[in-house]
């Protein structure tokens, strides 16, 4: 059983089997209308088969045959309505839940959000999180429940056999146990490996192309660009050859399939021919209902072994879950709240991300008091962002401590939000109202409150003229909000939120000049009673803070106001003229 | 209902008259298998005994097999069809994607390229299997199982006869109220169903408005607002499906209660009313497979169409025209060049001439038509009016094989490929040496990277293996220039507004030296660069407001002199630009 990757992935696993205990009547009503869907699809045909024997038998009075009337059109109407029932009930639990997965899944990486992207920048990771959430829906769609139902009805076959011919019955329970075990194992034993290694090779030609058409212009700058489909259809063949055996495997096995359908279907003539004995009716009417019958049990058991074979898909997404953490919800511990003036001292800080990577950041300190507004300056991968997140209390200094109105920053947990507000680099509009995406910063504002901080921040006209105004949604179709204006969307909520301190996380990075000066300016003047720590790669709008500190290698390599470094540093001097376009 | 570009693809003919004889045979062999069965059944019934019954049970057993065997032939044919025209399908996707270039690709969105080349392929692979299976059962099978039960029995016949349209019928209209109301809720679905994503995409964000735990609940109850929602369609939605199985069991069960009363009246006898009641399932399962697969069709289907709209894109290439290397005299005449979409003229027409290696700077904002040119510049689009000519030969579009081979784009974000470094560097240049190599390394600065690579110039780098910051992806886009000497056109677009100023010095001193002996153009707005130009050429709003030396039009005091005090940053000057 070992060989089976989903068993394995279901031995620690916390995203199934704990949700099989929810909502169980839901579920067993599911699985006892799948049941009657099929007893009803094979009762019919059992039941027609006595009804025209028995009526080919002249028996004297209609009467004879009116149970087998009355019940052939009930399981003819019985068949199709518990489908349908069984296909409402069982999406509803599924649905259901995947209500409390999803929320599991969000408490889960709600725990390091602010990380989350950086640990997982490889890929859409979230996309594929919560795609493997909708893979779990059809474990439970396309293999647990039709396994489970299929396995039901083997047992009903049996003991309704039993009841015969206690022999033919042990009969039924070797061969329907071989075709409900050998198919599914056999499948997911050869195919499944086949089916693995197709996807392996799948996610390989995707990152490849996606790796080449990411740098299609220097496949055609370079005129090399029909060499590329060639190597392209190289790089499938493999995929196509293991394809093809994945389908070759599929058509001889639903052969066999079927053969052994139709030897069960002779199988039990046979065994009709001995138990039922008799002439021109009598016992011999049960001949035709019970080889009859046989037939449409096939719906039953066809699809368990694709479906047992796609279980390895299925195993990963189980993996991928099961491989994030599994924190406990913390305690809130009580902590002291930070007191007036917030002054932020940084006081020999140093950190690494793990013991064994190189420190990010080396005896930094530097006091912030409360209003004051300081830049700090730094090549990519400085350790200048960081920084950012020490200040937060998202990270916590491996030497040194942070104190924010001498409270420590990283017990204030979500707290922090009331003193700290941030903008990043590309803040993220979700895809809701205008006013939705503003109200985040104070769920309580007014819509003066959210029409008084789009004014401030130079955005109450745009909006005022879009068609359904505070009510637009931010994707809509033709509306696109340039990046100056999603970072003045992004410091409406920041007003709103009103926190004293506003740490700005290169927020003008790949704007032009005209725009990036504008904003800079919204920025400064909105912010003018407050901290502001400004991370930026730029001297532009530089003027306007207190106080600019250089990081270099994790070091504090310079530091001082404007016009002090203006006067004693020739290498500030010539940054900024560069900047200003000397 | 196949659609027109299934039955264009070639050799489609031959393998439909190829499928609609297998399904005459098999038609044939389902009816000896229900003909056999009976017969054995009847004759037990009879109290005949087993061992009369043997040869129709070994004809059942061998038309039994046929007919499965006869599937399992389609099937592998199929397969080979749809794989090899799939594999046609995506050769020719891709080859038009790498001649169109990177504009459609951002038109369509990157990941959407790559799903349909993929995934959409594989959709139209399996559409094709279907459909053609499918859609020839469904017109042969059925109507011979028929008419032989009316050789048998007329009445059950017309009884199966009259259920079909009633079925067909139903189903149309069911789908059709089940799609509107699916329409109707469309958008609100829509919004539903990304709200989680959504939600996991911003996290970070709802972290720093300390929102993050309090959203759980929202989660949940958006979770189930679209749970209510979704049930509600499918209860509407699955009522074809319950219409299909509704008539085609009833009608069975119909079948079977008029056989057993006509039995009772000895109207009819038990052999050809059990052969009858056996081929009543038969005769609907056709259409039963049909609309089992109903949506891996629609999906194939618009995937097909999908593909097909971008096969169908118009290419801009003309035919090729003689350009002779560029040197110091050669001259590229840019006349009343004008492009426009749809309404928005994104390029008012403009006269430009450039002469040998000058160095010429495009300036402008977000907006002033400064990609646009460029675009126009590396070929990838068409102007609609105007005359574009190399010394002195027309040309309609700069999509020309020997421009481009004499052209080196070096873009904000030069891409680096998941390869060792050294075939990123000498992506041009494949056939470079060690020592040119190294030359290469030295010149543009990458010795402190390739110092830390574990394996050197052999280390795979790019995205999923090594990522690398975008000052040393401009040191590779640069050293690639340098290797390549025969290219003398450098075609620069913002290739340093997203670097820290720092690294944007240093690259610049690197990059200073490879512009020389060949001709510049280079679209920015860092303004520093434009002292380093023989001649500006300023944009806004999709017109050259001005073209001339830095130092003179700074002195005329024009827009750019304006330009430069405004982004100067002084807070009075703020809205005096005009």
């Amino acid at each position: 059983m070992n060989k089976i990757p989903l068993f394995k992935e279901l031995k620690h696993d916390r995203w199934v089997k704990p949700f099989f205990k929810q909502y169980k009547k839901t579920l067993v009503t599911a699985l006892i209308l799948g049941f009657f869907t099929f007893f009803c699809g094979s009762a019919l045909m059992f039941n027609s088969g006595y009804l025209i024997s028995k009526s080919a038998s002249l028996p004297v009075n209609i009467l004879l045959v009116y149970v087998p009337i009355v019940l052939t059109r009930a399981f003819g109407i019985g068949r199709p309505l518990f489908k349908y029932l069984e296909r409402l009930t069982s999406h509803n639990w599924v649905l259901k839940m995947t209500s409390k997965l999803r929320l599991k899944l969000y408490q889960t990486l709600e725990k390091d959000a602010v990380f989350f992207k950086r640990d997982y920048r490889m890929g859409d990771v979230l996309g594929l999180l919560a795609e493997d959430i909708n893979h779990l829906q059809n474990l439970y769609l396309r293999t647990i429940f039709p396994t489970v139902i299929a396995w039901i009805i083997y047992i009903f076959v049996v003991i309704g056999v039993g009841f015969f011919s206690w022999w033919f019955a042990l009969v039924m329970l070797l061969y329907f146990g071989g075709i409900l075990i050998v198919f599914p194992l056999w499948s997911v034993i050869v195919n499944g490996a086949r089916q693995k290694r197709e996807k392996v090779l799948k996610n390989e030609l995707y990152t490849d192309l996606t790796d080449n058409v990411l740098g299609i212009s220097d496949w055609i700058f370079s005129q090399r660009a029909q060499e590329y489909v060639a190597l392209h259809e190289d790089s499938e063949a493999e995929l196509l050859a293991v394809q093809a055996k994945l389908r070759k495997f599929n058509n001889l096995r639903n052969f066999l399939f079927e053969l052994a359908f139709g030897m069960l279907a002779i199988l039990t003539l046979l065994w009709t021919s001995t138990r039922f004995i008799g002439t021109h009716g009598g016992d011999a009417n049960w001949i035709a209902a019970f080889v009859l019958a046989v037939f449409p049990l096939v719906d039953a058991f066809a699809g368990l072994p694709a479906a047992s074979q796609e279980t390895n898909i299925y195993a990963d997404s189980l993996n991928r879950l099961n491989n994030l953490p599994d924190k406990a919800i913390t305690k809130k511990v009580e902590t002291d709240l930070p007191q007036n003036p917030l002054d932020l001292k940084v006081q020999h800080v140093s950190f690494q991300y793990t013991a064994t990577q190189k420190e990010v950041l080396k005896d930094i300190t530097i006091n912030i008091s409360q209003g004051e507004k300081i830049a700090i300056l730094g090549r990519s991968g400085s350790g200048k962002s960081t920084l950012a997140n020490l200040l937060r209390g998202d990270l916590q200094p491996t030497k040194g401590s942070i104190l924010l109105g001498d409270a420590v920053v990283s017990t204030l947990d979500d707290t922090v939000a009331d003193y700290i507000g941030v903008i990043q680099q590309v803040p993220y509009l979700f895809n809701t109202t205008v006013i939705n995406n503003v109200r985040l910063g104070n769920e309580n504002a007014t819509e003066k409150e959210v029409w008084d901080v789009l004014e401030r921040v130079n955005l109450k006209k745009m909006i005022a003229a879009l068609p359904n105004g505070l009510e637009t949604m931010v994707d809509e179709a033709g509306l696109r909000f340039s990046g100056g204006e999603r970072h003045r969307l992004a410091l409406a909520r920041i007003l709103l939120q009103n926190t004293p301190i506003v740490i700005l996380d290169e927020p003008t990075v790949g704007l032009d000049p005209i725009t990036e000066q504008a904003l800079i300016n919204t920025f400064m003047q909105e912010l003018k009673n407050k901290t502001i720590i400004w991370i930026t790669h730029h001297l532009k709008g530089i003027d306007n803070v207190d106080r600019v500190i250089f990081i270099e290698n994790g070091i504090l390599e310079m530091e001082g106001s404007p016009t002090y470094l203006e006067q004693t540093s020739a290498r500030y001097r010539n940054l900024k003229n560069i900047d200003n376009g000397e | 209902m196949i659609d027109k570009a299934i039955m264009r693809l070639s050799g489609i003919h031959k393998l439909m008259g190829l499928l609609a004889g297998l399904d005459v045979s098999q038609a044939i062999f389902i009816i000896g298998q229900a003909y056999n069965l009976s017969s054995a059944i009847t004759g037990l019934w009879q109290g005949h005994g087993l061992a009369a019954q043997i040869p129709a049970i070994i004809w059942f057993i061998v038309f039994f097999l046929a007919r499965h065997l006869i599937n399992y032939l389609k099937d592998e044919m199929l397969d080979k069809f749809a794989a090899t025209k799939a594999k046609e399908l995506r050769r020719e996707l891709l080859e038009k994607l790498f001649r169109l270039g990177p504009q459609i690709v951002q038109r369509e969105g990157t990941g959407n390229v790559i799903t349909m080349t993929l995934d959409g392929v594989a959709l139209v692979e399996n559409y094709i299997h279907l459909i053609l299976n499918k859609m020839i059962n469904l017109t042969i099978i059925p109507w011979i199982i028929l008419a032989f039960v009316f050789y048998l029995d007329w009445e059950s016949g017309l009884v199966l006869l009259l259920v079909f349209p009633i079925i067909i019928i139903f189903m149309i209209i069911l789908g059709y109220s089940a799609k509107a109301k699916a329409d109707r809720q469309y958008k609100s679905y829509q919004v539903l169903s990304n709200h989680f994503l959504d939600s996991l995409r911003g996290i970070d964000t709802l972290k720093f408005f300390g929102l993050s735990k309090r959203y759980a609940h929202s989660i949940y109850s958006t979770s189930e607002r679209f749970r209510k929602a979704t049930m509600s369609t499918l209860k509407i939605a699955i009522l074809s499906t319950f219409a299909l199985d509704f008539f085609t069991t009833l009608s069975i069960a119909i079948v079977a209660v008029f056989l057993g009363l006509r039995l009772i009246d000895a109207k009819i006898l038990l052999f050809p009313a059990l052969t009858a009641l056996i081929l009543a399932p038969e005769y609907f399962l056709p259409v039963r497979d049909f609309a089992g697969d109903y949506h891996a069709t629609l999906d194939g289907k618009n995937a097909m169409t999908a593909i097909q709209k971008i096969l169908a894109e118009p290419e801009i290439k003309a035919n090729p025209v003689v350009i002779s290397t560029w040197s110091e005299e050669s001259s590229l005449v840019l006349q009343d060049v004008k492009f426009s979409y749809g309404k928005n003229e994104f390029l008012q027409p403009v006269n430009l001439t450039i002469n040998g290696y000058q160095k010429v700077g495009i300036i402008g904002m977000s907006g002033s038509g400064k990609s646009t040119l460029v675009n126009l510049l590396s070929g990838f689009l068409q102007p609609q009016q105007g005359r574009i000519s190399i010394d002195g030969n027309e040309l309609k579009n700069l999509n020309q094989d020997s421009w481009r081979k004499q052209l080196l784009y070096i873009p904000q974000n030069p891409y680096v490929f998941e390869a060792t470094l050294r075939d990123n560097l000498t992506f041009y240049t494949p056939d470079a040496t060690n020592e040119q190599v190294r030359a290469a390394i030295k010149v543009v600065g990458l010795e402190e990277l390739v110092s830390e690579l574990p394996e050197g110039l052999d280390t795979q780098i790019g995205n999923g293996a090594r990522a690398l910051s975008g000052g040393q992806a401009q040191r590779i886009a640069l050293a690639r220039a340098f290797l390549d000497q025969e290219r003398k056109i450098m075609l620069f677009d913002e290739p340093t507004a997203h670097l820290d100023i720092e690294t944007e010095l240093e690259l610049k001193e690197k990059m200073l030296p490879l512009m020389q002996n060949r001709l510049v153009l280079f679209a920015t707005h860092r303004l520093h660069w434009l002292q380093q130009m023989d001649i500006i050429v300023v944009l806004d709003e999709g017109k050259v407001v001005e073209i001339g030396k830095y130092q003179k039009l700074l002195a005329q005091k024009g827009y750019l002199y304006r330009l430069k005090n405004r982004m100067g940053g002084k807070l009075n000057e703020q809205n005096t630009l005009v």
